[in-house]
């Protein structure tokens, strides 16, 4: 967000500031009533259908797609870090084996903090390299969280793999097939970036203090743990694998409905017609999921995503990103515990860009609060 | 009925209403000025009288005969010193800064000259990775373990003191208060009494001030249910920020490098001309003196004569006069920072241990709006208007 005042200078807006417009953004167009998602004016259908996650990750951070050198440039610089300090490997031994996979990647992260020399710090740090290095240590450090709670030692990156495929590599254990990569990749592609939510916010407030953008991720990663946000495709996953088949998907889902029960997955705070992401990412999950032999699976989402949305569409909720992920995740052998992790690194890009879009202006960001004691 | 428009940034709104309800109208400036964020009966806040309350009761007079486990209380709870619940938690807010061994081993495995903000936010995390197991329902028992979480600070940041002394680790005495043991690792000795009164009024000042970006950063980390080391590792996070209290790192560096008064003006006067900072000035809140700079600078008298410590007062005093000389016509006033940062000094702490002290304060305030607003949160959402480039192909691609 651009650090200068709203357009408006007298609002209304609800709790959570729901309809506050706090300013201007070079960065996306979240079109909630035609579906459409931008960044930088491409819609991530075009960018999933023709580019990497390298490319959209340099286009939604510094503003444009890079050409054949630019490129080559960011790619070597994620390579660059992709071997995060020892000490925050061996920071997943220090904590309970039974904390939540996201707390001990937490705390990976932090260890890996007290490695950055002060000088990475702001405004210096303001620059390539960090976004680089954020980037890249995240997705080590998840893979080796990931690993470690099957009891498995961290690997070391293939630099002939590309961001996608060497984290499910790091992850998994295993080359992922080329369509596995792409299907991934595509996920992280229309997760890259979505505006000023909640994690979205959080880690500009923690930035506009002067912190630095790990500081600023970490808050970020905060918000998406929690289980209103980020943990939300696990939930839906979680739900959609109580579902034997689609005529039971069906049953359920009107029974659900006639008791008012909120579906995980669907309904969108902008959205309120159907998730261009989810759009974007249908047809991977399908492919992927026939690949795996679950095809009923898919068919099972399929004839829930439809229930809920006859019934609740004319009200404007659909199914968001949510419901969609963890069909990918699923396939490619990603446990649900670890779902909100791909969303994790994938939207920090956003964050990130919305960091060094406000920091040449913006003041600190302090609203009030009003007495009622 | 109309709806009425709240001036939320003019001078005569101070900011107590009988009830808060949704939606409003309000002023809204850059940084989110103006925005109502929630409502709240932790405290009270008034920019433009300078008055500032927690649960009703003046600062001033809080400072009086500060104490800030009860402040804590008072904050947190709501009740005051002498309610049935004061001793009990007193006696928890103690016995909480006993660590796991893990956490202490994972503290020492960093190297001593680790920024301490960076370490103390390590620690924490670890530490919430000890006080819950995955698939816990964090719903249920949050009231009490928010509640810990001020103890557990402070036993983090001893341990943290005393690595960067190369002390071993010691248990802290359940008998004794969070100044006097947080001093003892400062000092390595037993620290005098007006030492532990002073340490008790600086976390007093410092305890709460209403949703400024630590506390809100935690506040939308809360709104997504997140555990709640999650949003202690988001507000740290905020703490250490150079703007925020961070900046009371920069004022005793800056300080310190002043070789006398006359050395200090010169400087001051030099930066300026080069549109440069002194760090402990300016606050997005006040356009007015801070009313807790006001006591500070009392208490920065006293304890520099107490400590033989005139020369580094005067320093500040001389540049506190010729900064304010050149910014007060832009609204720009010195800030709780200047003077705080000074007295954590004075009290054993080098420059980067000033925002971990100012942490330990902080976390009394923040968990008490954080918690309070548990019950009625909502997921923070804002929007923002795009003004980038229109929808456009890709390149190489037709149309």
């Amino acid at each position: 967000m651009i650090g200068r005042s709203p357009v408006c200078p007298v609002q209304r807006y609800g709790s959570g500031l729901d309809g506050l417009v706090v300013g201007d953004t070079t960065i996306s167009l979240i079109d909630g009533l035609s579906s459409r998602l931008l960044y930088r004016g491409y819609s991530v259908e075009d960018l999933v259908e023709h580019v990497t996650f390298e490319e959209v990750s340099h286009l939604v951070l510094f503003g444009e797609l890079p050409d054949r050198s630019a490129l080559e440039e960011w790619k070597g610089e994620l390579i660059r870090w992709r071997e995060p300090p020892q000490a925050a490997f061996d920071a997943l031994h220090r904590v309970p084996f039974a904390a939540h996979p996201l707390a001990k990647y937490r705390t990976t992260l932090t260890v890996a903090a007290c490695h950055v020399g002060d000088l990475d710090g702001a405004p210096s740090g303001i620059e390539r390299r960090t976004p680089a290095r954020i980037l890249s240590w995240t997705a080590a450090l998840a893979a080796a969280a990931i690993r470690h709670a099957e009891r498995e030692a961290p690997l070391s990156p293939d630099p002939r793999l590309g961001f996608a495929g060497n984290f499910l590599y790091q992850a998994l254990g295993r080359r992922p097939e080329a369509d596995e990569e792409r299907a991934f990749d595509a996920s992280l592609i229309v997760q890259a970036e979505h505006g000023l939510h909640a994690a979205a916010l959080a880690a500009l407030i923690v930035s506009s203090t002067g912190a630095d953008l790990g500081s600023a991720v970490l808050a970020g990663m905060g918000a998406l743990s929690g289980v209103r946000h980020g943990a939300a495709n696990q939930l839906a996953f979680e739900m959609l694998g109580k579902l034997e088949d689609a005529d039971h998907a069906r049953r359920w889902a009107r029974e659900a409905l006639a008791r008012g029960h909120r579906f995980p997955g669907f309904g969108h705070r902008v959205y309120k017609c159907p998730d261009p992401r989810v759009r974007a990412l249908e047809p991977w999950a399908r492919r992927l999921l026939a690949a795996h032999g679950m095809d009923e699976r898919w068919h099972t989402y399929l004839a829930l995503r439809e229930e809920v949305e006859a019934a609740l569409g004319p009200r404007g909720i659909h199914a968001n990103v949510d419901s969609i992920t963890g069909l990918l995740y699923h396939p490619l052998g990603l446990p649900p515990g670890a779902f909100p992790i791909p969303f994790c690194l994938a939207i920090q890009t956003g964050w990130m860009a919305h960091c060094l879009e406000y920091a040449p202006d913006g003041p600190m960001i302090s609203p009030g609060v009003v007495y009622v004691g | 009925m109309p709806e009425q428009v709240l001036h939320t940034l003019g001078d005569g709104f101070d900011w107590r209403l009988d009830h808060l309800q949704w939606p409003v109208t309000t002023d809204v400036a850059a940084g989110l000025r103006g925005v109502i964020a929630g409502a709240t009966r932790v405290m009270w806040l008034d920019p433009s009288s300078g008055g500032l309350a927690y649960r009703g009761v003046p600062i001033e007079t809080l400072a009086e005969r500060p104490d800030f486990e009860a402040v804590s209380h008072l904050l947190i709870t709501g009740e005051a010193d002498d309610s049935p619940t004061a001793g009990r938690f007193r006696a928890n807010l103690r016995a909480s800064r006993t660590l796991p061994g893990e956490v202490t081993a994972l503290l020492r495995s960093l190297g001593p000259g680790t920024h301490p903000t960076r370490a103390l936010r390590a620690g924490v995390s670890a530490l919430g990775c000890h006080e819950l197991a995955e698939g816990e329902d964090l719903a249920g028992e949050r009231h009490w373990r928010e509640l810990r979480i001020v103890g557990q600070v402070v036993g983090l940041l001893t341990e943290v003191i005393r690595h960067r002394r190369s002390v071993g680790s010691a248990a802290d005495d359940p008998g004794e208060s969070l100044a006097t043991g947080v001093l003892r690792a400062l000092m390595g000795a037993d620290p005098d009494p007006e030492d532990v009164r002073v340490l008790n009024l600086l976390w007093v000042l410092y305890a709460a001030h209403g949703v400024d970006a630590p506390t809100f950063a935690s506040m939308v980390v809360a709104s997504c249910l997140a555990d709640p080391y999650y949003n202690i590792v988001a507000g740290l996070s905020a703490l250490r920020g150079t703007r925020q209290g961070g900046a009371s790192q920069t004022v005793m560096e800056q300080l310190l490098h002043r070789r006398d008064p006359a050395d200090a003006e010169r400087w001051v006067r030099r930066t300026l001309a080069a549109g440069g900072r002194i760090a402990g000035f300016g606050h997005p809140d006040y356009r007015m003196p801070d009313p807790r700079v006001v006591i500070l600078r009392k208490a920065g008298a006293a304890m520099a004569r107490r400590k033989n410590r005139g020369d580094l007062y005067e320093i500040a005093r001389v540049t506190e006069t010729a900064a304010t000389r050149e910014l007060a016509a832009r609204d720009v006033h010195v800030n709780i920072n200047f003077y705080g940062g000074l007295l954590f000094h004075l009290l054993g702490a080098e420059p980067e241990l000033a925002p971990c002290l100012i942490a330990v304060a902080r976390m009394a305030g923040l968990v008490a709006l954080v918690h309070e607003s548990l019950d009625t949160i909502r997921l923070y959402r804002p929007l923002s208007r795009y003004v980038g480039p229109p929808q456009r192909s890709l390149p190489g691609e037709a149309g």
